[in-house]
């Protein structure tokens, strides 16, 4: 059965107000193009799962897409500075900053991946994040009694993975840094594969190297081909230094409007 | 001409032994050059571990946007994710985390996450990435920080993002270590003083020996070039 459809049509099937999963790691990877097909169709409340982003989480604020990050890490890394639209979101309360640690984050998508309410974390032993958050709470081991913290399980409604390859069917395959991709694709609802290159049905099955994540767990694949841009993608591109900086001087959703529309 | 950037690299690099297992994350470009250079220089034998799993890389030609890309991977001699990382820190297998933040005080306490309350914070910072967990849980947390001032060496922290193992701070004006619990000067920089340290700092500066900190070798100048020629490790100072 394929699956190939378009990326508006793809990310029309994205509620409102879905607990959006995002693939890659800051600025590599990061899937591009379908956050910016995300903010030309208006989505609201979005509730964002990821470790450690950057523009794709800026820019989503910026289109008054988001209602909550939880995430780690959200900025640029050192050279594009901090990501000024998301953290003028949250600091006039529109956007709610669940703050994780990284692992966290990886701890409560493999709790959904293991279909279990919460994982239990070493660390967090002294941290203010444990009282300020309501996803955070002891627990004891019923073995020992020794007290860890417990986090509870993220599953996303849905997550949206850039892959170099996938074919129509939805077997996608991640080369080079893999992140925390594999395991959001098993901790989702279901997941939209955006694709650089399209392979043909028996791709797979002829190659030694099998997707990493399988069609039974993706309902949309997409071609877009630099959706990863204006970041970097493995084996196919790096940054377009250009366009970040263009779109880190948009100051309003009426900028990024005309700035999207100037983007194929 | 003696730069803070490459006393502050050298410096992180010292303080890596030979065998260990040494992490560091995003936004991370100094620390990734300092494990490089330990590697090139005093420890050969230190596994040099990031975000995107690469286990020591041979001779990456590093990206300015980037200190957790695909350039740690393709040269790498094997495969060990950062959930991997992570876990190995959990079963107490880490023995050196770099991380960073926006304030601290003299107990190891670290800020990155707000200035102001947290669910009404005055700045949003970043967050503590992988602090919260691996600050506690790693051996040795190292921590560096290119912006010296009263409100980043602070008593009273807006908020603890984490509390820990930390052992060392350096900054472009010295090194602090732990020593029972709290912050002491370990040494100065060449290129500064104790009374600029002291001004700078939000809380009594003490210490046993106060050391200069040894500048930059030429061996060590030379492999920072090899290892570093676009000179990524000066992009916080820019």
């Amino acid at each position: 059965m394929t699956k190939l459809t378009t990326l508006s049509q793809a990310m029309q099937t994205i509620p409102d107000g879905s607990l959006l999963g995002l693939g890659g790691n800051a600025l590599n990877r990061a899937p591009m193009a379908a956050v910016m097909e995300l903010a030309r169709l208006r989505k609201r409340g979005l509730r964002l799962v990821k470790t450690a982003g950057g523009m794709e989480v800026d820019l989503l604020c910026l289109a008054g897409c988001v209602a909550a990050v939880d995430a780690g890490f959200i900025s640029y890394e050192t050279e594009y500075s901090l990501c000024q639209h998301y953290r003028k979101a949250v600091q006039a309360g529109s956007v709610k900053a669940n703050e994780h640690a990284c692992y966290t984050v990886i701890s409560a998508l493999r709790a959904a991946s293991y279909g279990i309410p919460f994982m239990p974390v070493r660390g967090l032993k002294i941290s203010d994040l444990v009282a300020a958050n309501d996803y955070f709470a002891p627990v004891t081991d019923p073995f020992t009694g020794e007290t860890l913290n417990a986090v509870k399980a993220l599953r996303p409604d849905v997550s949206i993975i850039h892959a170099q390859l996938a074919d129509e069917q939805g077997n996608a395959l991640i080369e080079g840094p893999k992140y925390e991709d594999v395991l959001l694709s098993r901790a989702s609802q279901t997941t939209i594969v955006t694709a650089e290159r399209i392979v043909g049905e028996d791709y797979f099955a002829r190659s030694d190297v099998k997707a990493n994540i399988p069609h039974f767990l993706v309902s949309a694949v997409v071609h877009a081909p630099r959706g990863a841009a204006p970041g970097a993608c493995h084996g196919a591109y790096g940054v377009n230094d250009e366009a970040i900086r263009s779109f880190l001087s948009l100051t309003d959703e009426p900028a990024l409007a005309a700035w999207l529309n100037r983007r194929p | 001409m003696l730069r803070p950037c490459d006393i502050m690299t050298v410096s992180m690099a010292r303080l890596i032994r030979d065998g260990e297992t040494v992490f560091h994350g995003v936004s991370s470009h100094m620390p990734m050059i300092a494990v490089l250079l330990a590697k090139a220089t005093h420890a050969p034998n230190a596994v040099h571990l990031n975000i995107p799993g690469g286990v020591d890389p041979q001779k990456p030609r590093l990206q300015s946007f980037t200190s957790a890309g695909d350039d740690l991977w393709s040269p790498a001699v094997a495969e060990f994710p950062l959930q991997e990382v992570f876990d190995l820190s959990m079963r107490g297998g880490l023995d050196v985390a770099f991380l960073s933040g926006v304030q601290f005080d003299n107990r190891g306490g670290v800020n990155a996450s707000v200035i102001g309350d947290y669910r009404m914070p005055k700045v949003r910072l970043p967050g503590g990435a992988g602090s919260a967990v691996l600050i506690p849980t790693a051996k040795r947390a190292i921590i560096w920080r290119t912006k010296h001032d009263v409100r980043t060496f602070t008593d009273k922290l807006d908020f603890t993002t984490a509390r820990g193992n930390v052992s060392d701070i350096v900054t472009p004006l010295c090194v602090f270590t732990m020593y029972g619990g709290e912050l002491i000067l370990k040494s100065v920089h060449p290129t500064s003083s104790i009374e600029e340290v002291a001004q700078n700092t939000g809380f009594p500066i003490r210490y046993i020996t106060l050391a200069t900190t040894p500048p930059p070798t030429e061996e060590e100048l030379k492999k920072l070039d090899e290892i570093d020629p676009q000179d990524y490790r000066s992009l916080e100072f820019r």
